[in-house]
C-alpha cells in the first residue's frame, strides 16, 4: 500500500488513505463514507448481472485499512449499504463477526433503511441526523453548507465527489477526491461500484485527488 | 399456372387499369415468384411501387386461393407482416393498405403495430389480428414477448421487410434477422410449412449480401427482382458570392440562408435536409427571421419532434399546404410527397447512397428529375458537391455492412422469448445460428450466453440472489413480473438512448430530448426545441418542465446522433477531385499571375472542371501557396506551431472514425519514440495531433508511423481502444439489459438500480474481463469504430503514396476545420501520476 497523506485540522492528524477513507489519529477512528455494501447483490437480485468480485474486494479492502491503522471504530458517514436486505449482506454479517470488537458508528445516509434490527444484529450503532466528536468535529451524510458553524468541522460523504484536472492540449482527466473548505470536507465513496459527481473547488479549498495508489493534492 | 390467368392477377390488373395504371415489368416478375410462394428481394428506388410490388402480390395470393369468397372473407388471422424501420412510415403505408382492400371490396383488416399504438388497440389487435400488420423490429420483438405468439402467426403467408437497406446495418436489421428465424422455425415446427420472407431495398453496393443475409433463415437465397429503372439526379451547388470571405470551417451554413429563399420560391414543395436536430432548429429560426412571410408556410420536421406534430408536417406535406420543411433523417425514408418538387441538403450528406437517397424525395413520379441543391457549410465542403457529381455519375453506391454476432441483441432477445413462451437452448441454439448474424457463434459461445442470462456471470455462489432467466421443466423462462415488465420496457431501447420528455407547466407535451443534454442544464436556462424557446422550470419523474420563454438567447441541443462519418466512397471520390483541384489552381497561377480581377481569371481557367472547384480556386491557391493540396496519390501532413502547442495535421479524408483510430495508432507509435501526451482532433477530411512539446515527424520515420505492419496489436495497445469500447459499451448495456433507465411512475424505488454504462464498464473490466458484452465492445470498436478493414486498406494506400510533408507558417484552409473541431481524444506514454503532477505545473504557470 502507499502511504497516506497527513492533513492537520484544529490541530489533530488526519491521514488521507489512497484506498478512500481517512484516518483521525487522535481519536484512533477510521473514517469511511459511502460504502454501499450489497449494492451488486441489489442488481443481481433485479437481474442484472454485476460481477460480485467488486463487493469482495471492496470487503477485503475494508479489512485492509483496519490492520494498516488499527483503529479503535468506525465512523461511517452514510451509505454503508446500498438498499433492502439481501443474501451479500449475509457475507457481511460473517465478515462482521470476525470483528465483534470493533465499535461501528454509523450516521445514516439516504441509502440506509434496513431495520433497526439488522443493525442491532450487526452491532452497528445507528445516528440520526450527526455526531459530535471532540466537541469540534461533526460527522453527518449529506451536510448542507449554510447549517454549519465555524466552531464545528463536519465530515460528510454522500456526493462522491470527484475532481476533473485539465491541462494543455485540451486534456482532461477524472478522479475520485477528498475534498476540504474552511467548515467541512467530503470523503470519497469507498465503494468502487460507484459514480463521480464533479465538484467545483475554489482557490483557498483543498482537494486531493485519488490517482491509482496514490494521494495527489492537486490544491 | 401462369401468374397472368389467376384470377388474383386479373382482379389487380383491371382495378389498376379501372385507375388507368399498368403494373410495371418489375412488378409482375414479383408477383410470379410470391404465388408460387417464393422468398426473395426487391430492388427498386422509391416512387416506382414497390410497396405493391410485394402487398400486391400478397393479395393476388390471397385472392388466388379464395377465389369465390375473397372480398366477403374476414378473420382470417395475420396473413401479412410488413415491417418498417420508421414509425412514422407506417400510417402511410397502412394508408396505401387499406385503400387497396377497401376499393377491391376485401374485408381485410389493416393494422399499424408500434410504439404509438395505444394499448386499446394493441388489446384488440391481440383479440382478433388484422389480415395486414404494419410493424417496426422493436414491436415486432414486443409481439414475440407475448404468450401464445405461436398462433397469431400460424397464417402468415409474408414476413415484407421495407427499407432493408436501411436496417442491414444496424442492430435494429439484427432484430430482423431474429425475427425471421424464430417466425420461419415457429412455423416449421407447427405445420412443417413456413412463410415467405421478402425484402425491399434500395440500391446499395453489396444489394447480393444484403439478400443472403435477410434469407438466411430460409435456407435459400431466393428471387431477385430488379427494376430496371434510373432516376435522373439533378445537382446544383448553392455557391457563396464571395468564397474568400465565406467561413473556413463551421457546421451550419446560415450565412448562405438567403439563397435559399429564392430556391423556395421557384418549387411548390422543398425539403430542407440538415444534419443534425440542433442545426435544424437554428435553421428553421433562421429562415423565419430573413422571410417572415414564410410563416405558417414552413415547418420543422425532426425526431425530436412530438408524434402529433410530425404528422400534421406529414400531412401537410401530401397536400402541398407546406412550402418548405426544414428536417433531419426523420425524413430519409418513407412514402413519397409527391408536391415535393425541390431538395436542399445542407451540409456534407457524408455518403453517395444517402445524398441520392435525399435527392430522390423530390420528383419521384416516373419519369420526372430529382432535382438536389448541396450548400456547403464551409469552403472546403463545395468540393464534395462535385465528389457527389462523379460518384453518381458512376453509380459508386457504399455497401452496408451487415453486423455480426451481437452478443447485447441476443441476450436481449433470449429475455425476449423467456418471457413468453420460454425456449429450449438446444432447439434455439440451431434457430439462432441459421442467421447469418450469428452462424460463425460455437457452441462455447452459445453455453456462455446461457450461462451469463441463467446465472449471471461472476459470482460468490451462496451469497447471491441473481435472478433472471429461470429453468422450470427444462424450459428456460423469467417468471418474475417485475423483471419481465423491466424487460419489455427495454426492447425499445435499440433506437433510443435516454430520451426525456418534455412538457409546459400546464402539461402540454412538446417533445423529447435526450436526457444527456438535460442533465447539463439548470432551472432558470432557456433551450430550443421544436422551434420554440422554452425556459427549464424543473425536472420531474423523467420529465423536463418547462414554460415559454422570451429570452432571445438560447441553448441549441446538441445531440449526440447524426454524426455519420464520410463514406469510404465518397472519400476516394474527394481525394480525386483534389488531384483536379490541384491542376485547377495550378493552371490558375501559372496563366494568370499578374491578373487581379477575379473574372478574368475565372475566364482563363479549361472549362471542364467543377464549377466548384473553379469556385474555390482562391482558397487552393493559398492552400498551395502556405502548404500544398494533396493529389489522390499523395498524403499531406503539416505541421504548425501555436500558441497551443504543437501540431501535426494529417489528411487521409476517409472519415471521422478511421481518422479517430489512425489518430490513437500515430500517437501511439509516436509515443513510443518518446514519452510524450496528445490530445487529437478530427474530421472527416483528417486529424490533428496537439501536444505541449514538439512530435517528432520527419521523413525519416514518416513510412514507418503509417506502415500496415502490427495494426491489431498497435490498436489493442493504443490507451484509446478502451475510452472507445467505453463509449460503445453504452449501447451494448443498455440493449444487453444491464443500464436501467427506470420504470414509467416509479422513479423512485428504480433509483436503487440506476448505473452508469461508464462505471459498469470499469466494473467489468476489473472484475470480469471476459464478460462477453465487454468483448462485444471491443470487437465493435474493430468492426465499427475502427473500421479495422478500412483502416488496414488507408494505410496500404498510404505505403503506395508520397508523403508530403509541409510545416506552413500559420494555419491553412486544410486544417483550420480541424483545429475548431471540439471533438478531442487524448493518448499518452506517462504514468498517469506524473501527467496529474504536469497538468497542476501548467495550470499554475
Amino acid at each position: 500500500m502507499q502511504v497516506p497523506v497527513a492533513h492537520k485540522i484544529f490541530q489533530h492528524q488526519f491521514w488521507l488513505s489512497p484506498d478512500r477513507c481517512i484516518f483521525w489519529e487522535e481519536a484512533k477512528a477510521l473514517i469511511v463514507s459511502d460504502l454501499h455494501f450489497g449494492k451488486s447483490g441489489h442488481f443481481r437480485k433485479n437481474g442484472i448481472p454485476i460481477p460480485q468480485t467488486v463487493y469482495k474486494h471492496d470487503l477485503q479492502r475494508l479489512v485492509d485499512q483496519l490492520q494498516y491503522f488499527q483503529p479503535q471504530q468506525v465512523i461511517v458517514v452514510g451509505d454503508l449499504f446500498h438498499s433492502r436486505e439481501n443474501k451479500e449482506l449475509e457475507l457481511f454479517k460473517r465478515w462482521r463477526h470476525d470483528l465483534i470488537d470493533l465499535p461501528i458508528k454509523l450516521v445514516r445516509g439516504n441509502h440506509d433503511i434496513l431495520h433497526d434490527r439488522w443493525y442491532q444484529e450487526a452491532a452497528i450503532e445507528v445516528i440520526e441526523e450527526s455526531l459530535t466528536l471532540h466537541t469540534h468535529f461533526k460527522f453527518m451524510h449529506d451536510l448542507e453548507p449554510e447549517q454549519l458553524d465555524h466552531q464545528q468541522y463536519c465530515f460528510s460523504g454522500h456526493i462522491h465527489p470527484g475532481v476533473r484536472v485539465h491541462g494543455l492540449g485540451k486534456q482532461s482527466l477524472a478522479f475520485p477526491c477528498f475534498y476540504f473548505t474552511k467548515t467541512f470536507c467530503i470523503l470519497p465513496a469507498f465503494g468502487q461500484f460507484t459514480g463521480l459527481a464533479m465538484i467545483n473547488p475554489t482557490a483557498e479549498e483543498n482537494v486531493f485527488a485519488i490517482v491509482n495508489k496514490q494521494v495527489i493534492q492537486l490544491q | 399456372m401462369q401468374l397472368q390467368e389467376t384470377i388474383g392477377y386479373k382482379t389487380i390488373q383491371q382495378w389498376l387499369a379501372a385507375k388507368g395504371h399498368r403494373p410495371f415489368a418489375f412488378q409482375e416478375e414479383a408477383w410470379e415468384h410470391i404465388v408460387q410462394g417464393k422468398s426473395g428481394l426487391v430492388n427498386a428506388p422509391t416512387g416506382f411501387g414497390k410497396t405493391f410490388s410485394v402487398f400486391l402480390g400478397a393479395v393476388i395470393d390471397f385472392i388466388n386461393r379464395h377465389p369465390n369468397n375473397y372480398q366477403t372473407k374476414s378473420k382470417n388471422g395475420l396473413q401479412l407482416l410488413w415491417i418498417t424501420p420508421l414509425r412514422a412510415l407506417g400510417k402511410d403505408i397502412a394508408r396505401a393498405m387499406e385503400e387497396v382492400v377497401t376499393e377491391l371490396g376485401m374485408s381485410w383488416q389493416v393494422g399499424i403495430r408500434n410504439g404509438d399504438t395505444t394499448v386499446n388497440e394493441r388489446a384488440r389487435q391481440k383479440r382478433q389480428m388484422p389480415e395486414a400488420l404494419v410493424i417496426t423490429p422493436e414491436s415486432l420483438h414486443l409481439l414475440l414477448a407475448q404468450k401464445g405468439y405461436a398462433d397469431v402467426l400460424k397464417h402468415l403467408r409474408i414476413m415484407a421487410v421495407d427499407e432493408w437497406h436501411e436496417l442491414i446495418g444496424s442492430k435494429r436489421g439484427v432484430q430482423v434477422e431474429l425475427a425471421v428465424t424464430k417466425i420461419v422455425h415457429t412455423q416449421k415446427a407447427q405445420a412443417n410449412w413456413h412463410c415467405a420472407v421478402w425484402g425491399i431495398s434500395a440500391t446499395i453496393g453489396n444489394l447480393e449480401q444484403a439478400q443472403e443475409v435477410l434469407l438466411a433463415p430460409v435456407g435459400s437465397t431466393g428471387a431477385t427482382v430488379k427494376a430496371q429503372l434510373r432516376k435522373e439526379v439533378e445537382i446544383e451547388s448553392i455557391i457563396p458570392d464571395e468564397i474568400e470571405k465565406y467561413p473556413w470551417a463551421g457546421h451550419l451554413g446560415i450565412k448562405l440562408a438567403h439563397k435559399v429563399i429564392p430556391i423556395l420560391d421557384q418549387s411548390r414543395t422543398t425539403l430542407i435536409f440538415i444534419n443534425t436536430r440542433g442545426m435544424s432548429e437554428r435553421w428553421y429560426q433562421t429562415l423565419l427571421n430573413i422571410a417572415p412571410e414564410l410563416s405558417g408556410a414552413i415547418a420543422l420536421h425532426h425526431g425530436s419532434i412530438e408524434q402529433e406534430l410530425r404528422l400534421w408536417v406529414e400531412d401537410n406535406l401530401h397536400t402541398g399546404r407546406l412550402k418548405a420543411v426544414v428536417c433531419t433523417a426523420s425524413l430519409d425514408l418513407g412514402v413519397d410527397f409527391r408536391p415535393v418538387e425541390t431538395v436542399i441538403q445542407v451540409g456534407s450528406p457524408k455518403g453517395v447512397a444517402r445524398f441520392l437517397q435525399r435527392a430522390g424525395r423530390s420528383g419521384h413520379q416516373p419519369g420526372e428529375v430529382s432535382k438536389i441543391y448541396f450548400l456547403p457549410t464551409h469552403s472546403l465542403e463545395l468540393v464534395e458537391a462535385a465528389a457527389l457529381k462523379s460518384a453518381i455519375e458512376e453509380n459508386f453506391i457504399e455497401s452496408r455492412d451487415p453486423m455480426l454476432l451481437c452478443y447485447d441483441v441476443l441476450i436481449q432477445f433470449l429475455g425476449t422469448l423467456a418471457i413468453s413462451d420460454g425456449f429450449k437452448p438446444d432447439e434455439l441454439y440451431h434457430e439462432i445460428t441459421a442467421t447469418y448474424c450469428y452462424r460463425d457463434m460455437t457452441r462455447d459461445e452459445w453455453n456462455a450466453i446461457v450461462h451469463f442470462v441463467t446465472e449471471g456471470g461472476t459470482a460468490l455462489q451462496q451469497y447471491d440472489d441473481y435472478k433472471k432467466i429461470e429453468i422450470i421443466d427444462g424450459v428456460y423462462r423469467i417468471s418474475n413480473r417485475r423483471i419481465a415488465m423491466r424487460h419489455r420496457l427495454h426492447i425499445g431501447t435499440i433506437v433510443s438512448e435516454s430520451m426525456m420528455k418534455v412538457k409546459f407547466v400546464s402539461g402540454g407535451f412538446i417533445g423529447v430530448i435526450e436526457e444527456y443534454f438535460i442533465s447539463r442544464l439548470s432551472p432558470g436556462d432557456v433551450f430550443t426545441l421544436a422551434g420554440r424557446n422554452l425556459e427549464l422550470v424543473m425536472i420531474k419523474d423523467m420529465t423536463a418542465i418547462v414554460r415559454k420563454s422570451n429570452a432571445t438567447k438560447s441553448i441549441v441541443p446538441s445531440w449526440n446522433g447524426g454524426r455519420m462519418p464520410l463514406s469510404a466512397n465518397l472519400g476516394k471520390k474527394l481525394r480525386e477531385k483534389f488531384t483536379e483541384a490541384e491542376m485547377v489552381a495550378r493552371e490558375a497561377m501559372q496563366a494568370v499571375a499578374p491578373a487581379k480581377n477575379t473574372a478574368s481569371r475565372h475566364k482563363s481557367l479549361a472549362t471542364a472542371w467543377d464549377i466548384e472547384l473553379k469556385v474555390l480556386q482562391p482558397l487552393f491557391q493559398l492552400q498551395e501557396t502556405l502548404s500544398h493540396v494533396p493529389r489522390a496519390n499523395e498524403l499531406l501532413i503539416e505541421q504548425i506551431e501555436t500558441k497551443d502547442g504543437f501540431h501535426l495535421f494529417v489528411f487521409p479524408f476517409e472519415g471521422r472514425l478511421v481518422h479517430e483510430a489512425m489518430a490513437a495508432i500515430l500517437a501511439y507509435r509516436i509515443s513510443k519514440i518518446t514519452p510524450i501526451t496528445f490530445s487529437f482532433a478530427m474530421n472527416d477530411y483528417g486529424f490533428e495531433l496537439l501536444s505541449d512539446q514538439p512530435i517528432p515527424v520527419d521523413d525519416t520515420n514518416v513510412y514507418e508511423l503509417f506502415a500496415p505492419d502490427d495494426l491489431l496489436a498497435d490498436i489493442q495497445r493504443s490507451v484509446n481502444a478502451t475510452e472507445m469500447a467505453k463509449r460503445k459499451f453504452r449501447d451494448i448495456a443498455v440493449i444487453g439489459g444491464l443500464v436501467f433507465q427506470g420504470m414509467p411512475g416509479e422513479r423512485k424505488k428504480a433509483r436503487h438500480l440506476q448505473s452508469s454504462a461508464s462505471l459498469l464498464f470499469n466494473v467489468f473490466s476489473e472484475y470480469e474481463p471476459n464478460n462477453l458484452l465487454l468483448r462485444q465492445a471491443y470487437q465493435e470498436v474493430l468492426d465499427q469504430q475502427m473500421e479495422e478493414v478500412r483502416l488496414r486498406n488507408m494505410l496500404e494506400r498510404i505505403q503506395q503514396s508520397t508523403i508530403v510533408l509541409t510545416f506552413p507558417e500559420r494555419l491553412t484552409p486544410f486544417c483550420f476545420p480541424i483545429k475548431v473541431d471540439s471533438m478531442r481524444e487524448q493518448l499518452t506514454s506517462e504514468k498517469l501520476e506524473d501527467r496529474v503532477k504536469k497538468m497542476q505545473l501548467q495550470l499554475s504557470k
